[in-house]
């Protein structure tokens, strides 16, 4: 609540005699208008901009610097950046410290590509860029910072993109560091948004791979999905929850896209591996993704595993389009269930989205071929709005059974309308 | 009190030394950068490339120039691998004339390393686009920074160059001179 809505509505208040002058007195007291938030912006803007003033002075000149006067410009900044960063650190103002120590690991990549460009040096492989992934990573321990940590996942995904893209070579290295070094910092320190942001740099890394090594881009889900399987076994169910995020989208996508395109051949070729080896590679993490659920007793995802039924073996075609269709709406159902079953208001929006979408899919999929216009328009119209109408009807049950745990289940009672 | 006391020179000791010396191991390797063209220069051995410059009114912009080098198209003759050359594939090309005052000429372009006899010198690139009878290739020297010194900077008119490249034992190559 703000204190604009309090010295706006607090007189009605006084009025209806919710409250009396004085305790609306003792109200806005207790919530002090914000001393001008622009006042405290002001020394950090201004800095900004002598710093953005600095920035130019060096970038127009820079062609005109002796070699060794850039080299110790680069070097004194990225010193000062972390000395400050270490200061700020030391006396307790840690965002600011973190902030600044993550300003020196972006100085040192910086560092590395202006003074290779400097010489005219050219290297032919990852190693002058790995360093800088190192040393995200290492920074991140030291630290024990989720803001440095989510820096070097960044860090990661451009160093893994330049060795692909322009040295046509793919950097273990990198992504092995991203997974085991930030994986375990991530293991020992949950976090929400790292967990995020690590399994969807993880993803990116999976992804480089597939387009570099020419493989089928099916190929792409043993890696993503072996994300997932950690989200599984991670302790902290919020956080496995938010790692499982990026694979569970991706598969999604994937799916959605197999159920509008997948009638092509042509497109269904594209994306079958060889048998025994993808399926027995999906299996294994399957088995490792189902060992982790029971383990930390998560069983009620595994309909998760929905999306990734290997339809595209089917013959390209009708089947394959309905089979998929199938599966989104077994996935849509589930999560509809679960939502149920928790009572997650969060969750019930998924579930009846997916549903929403999954109906949508099928039926410009299945109908266009068959009606006349008008009539298709006018079925979709009236299947929506029936559809809209069955589940709210069904959200505002389940929100009002989760809200009042005593009311009778079979009572109609609906006064909000 | 005992626990606070006991965690105080723990604390500073882990907030101190460990990012220090993380600090410590940048700056050497930024510095080890530098060292890298420094040694290249002493250690390298020198070939010249012919190559003009792309567009030089780009310099009004931007502090470099692209350049196109002779040996960047090679006739498909010259290619020496077990199979067929593909796009973004790394390749080493061996140069004739190394330290010679002339411009090198390529003798082939191999897909594993060659050995180079005297006055020869391999130089590392990328097969950018395979044609029915050539090859294109990048060396990753196409992009020259031009200092406030250069001749290049005198007018926009583009003219043959003679680029000076030293490559190290370790295969860094490095820009060291381009003059006319």
């Amino acid at each position: 609540m703000s204190r604009k809505f309090l010295d706006t509505e607090s007189p009605a208040w006084v009025a209806d005699g919710l409250i009396t002058e004085a305790q609306r007195q003792q109200l806005l007291a207790r919530y002090p208008p914000d001393a001008v938030p622009a006042v405290g912006l002001l020394p950090l803007l201004g800095s900004l901009l002598v710093a953005l003033s600095a920035l130019s002075v060096v970038a127009a000149n820079w062609a005109a610097l002796p070699p060794v006067a850039r080299l110790s410009l680069l070097i004194s900044s990225l010193v000062g950046a972390y000395a400050g960063g270490h200061y700020f650190m030391q006396r307790g103002n840690r965002t600011l410290g973190r902030g600044l120590v993550g300003l020196g690991l972006v100085l040192f990549g910086v560092s590395i590509i202006l003074v290779s460009q400097t010489y005219q040096l050219v290297g032919y492989d990852a190693s002058g860029l790995l360093a800088w992934v190192v040393a995200g990573v290492a920074l991140a321990y030291a630290h024990r910072s989720r803001l440095l940590a989510a820096l070097t996942v960044f860090i990661g995904a451009a160093v893994q993109t330049y060795c692909t893209q322009a040295l046509g070579s793919y950097s273990y290295a990198t992504a092995a560091l991203l997974a085991g070094g930030l994986g375990y910092l991530w293991w020992r320190r949950p976090d929400g948004l790292l967990s995020t942001v690590l399994s969807a740099g993880l993803l990116w890394q999976a992804a480089l791979w597939v387009g570099v090594s020419h493989a089928k881009i099916t190929w792409f889900f043993v890696p993503a999905m072996l994300v997932y399987a950690a989200g599984d076994w991670q302790p902290n169910r919020a956080a496995g929850r938010s790692a499982q995020g990026p694979p569970l989208i991706a598969a999604y996508l994937f799916a959605l896209g197999l159920a509008l395109f997948g009638e092509t051949d042509a497109y269904a070729d594209l994306l079958r591996p060889p048998v025994l080896a993808y399926l027995g590679a999906l299996a294994a993490v399957l088995a490792l993704s189902v060992a982790g659920k029971k383990q930390r007793g998560r069983l009620d995802t595994l309909p998760d595993w929905l999306l990734l039924l290997p339809g595209f073996y089917l013959p390209g075609g009708l089947p394959l389009a309905i089979a998929t269709l199938v599966v989104l709406y077994a996935h849509a159902g589930s999560v509809l269930v679960r939502a149920h079953r928790a009572g997650s208001a969060d969750q019930l929006t998924l579930g009846t989205v997916l549903f929403v979408g999954a109906t949508m899919v099928a039926y410009f999929k299945l109908t266009w071929a068959f009606l006349d216009k008008s009539l298709f328009f006018l079925l979709g119209g009236v299947l929506l709005l029936g559809l809209s109408w069955y589940l709210r009807r069904r959200n505002a049950r389940v929100l009002a059974a989760a809200g009042t745990p005593s009311a009778s289940p079979g009572a109609p009672a609906e006064p909000a309308e | 009190m005992a626990t606070a006391f006991a965690a105080v020179p723990e604390a500073p000791l882990r907030f101190k030394l460990l990012p220090r010396l993380l600090v410590g191991a940048q700056v050497l390797y930024v510095l080890g950068v530098a060292g890298a063209g420094y040694a290249t220069t002493a250690l390298g051995k020198a070939v010249v490339l012919a190559a003009t410059p792309a567009d030089l009114t780009t310099l009004k912009t931007t502090d470099f120039v692209r350049l196109r080098y002779a040996v960047a198209t090679v006739p498909q003759a010259q290619w020496r691998g077990p199979g067929a050359p593909s796009r973004r594939q790394s390749v080493y090309v061996l140069l004739t004339a190394a330290g010679a005052p002339t411009a090198a000429e390529v003798l082939g372009v191999y897909a594993d390393e060659p050995r180079a006899a005297a006055g020869q010198a391999v130089l590392r690139g990328w097969v950018t686009d395979v044609f029915p009878r050539t090859l294109g290739l990048r060396y990753g020297l196409e992009r020259y920074y031009v200092p406030a010194a250069s001749i290049l900077r005198k007018s926009t008119v583009a003219r043959p160059l003679r680029v000076q490249v030293r490559i190290a034992p370790w295969g860094q190559a490095r820009i060291v001179e381009v003059g006319e």
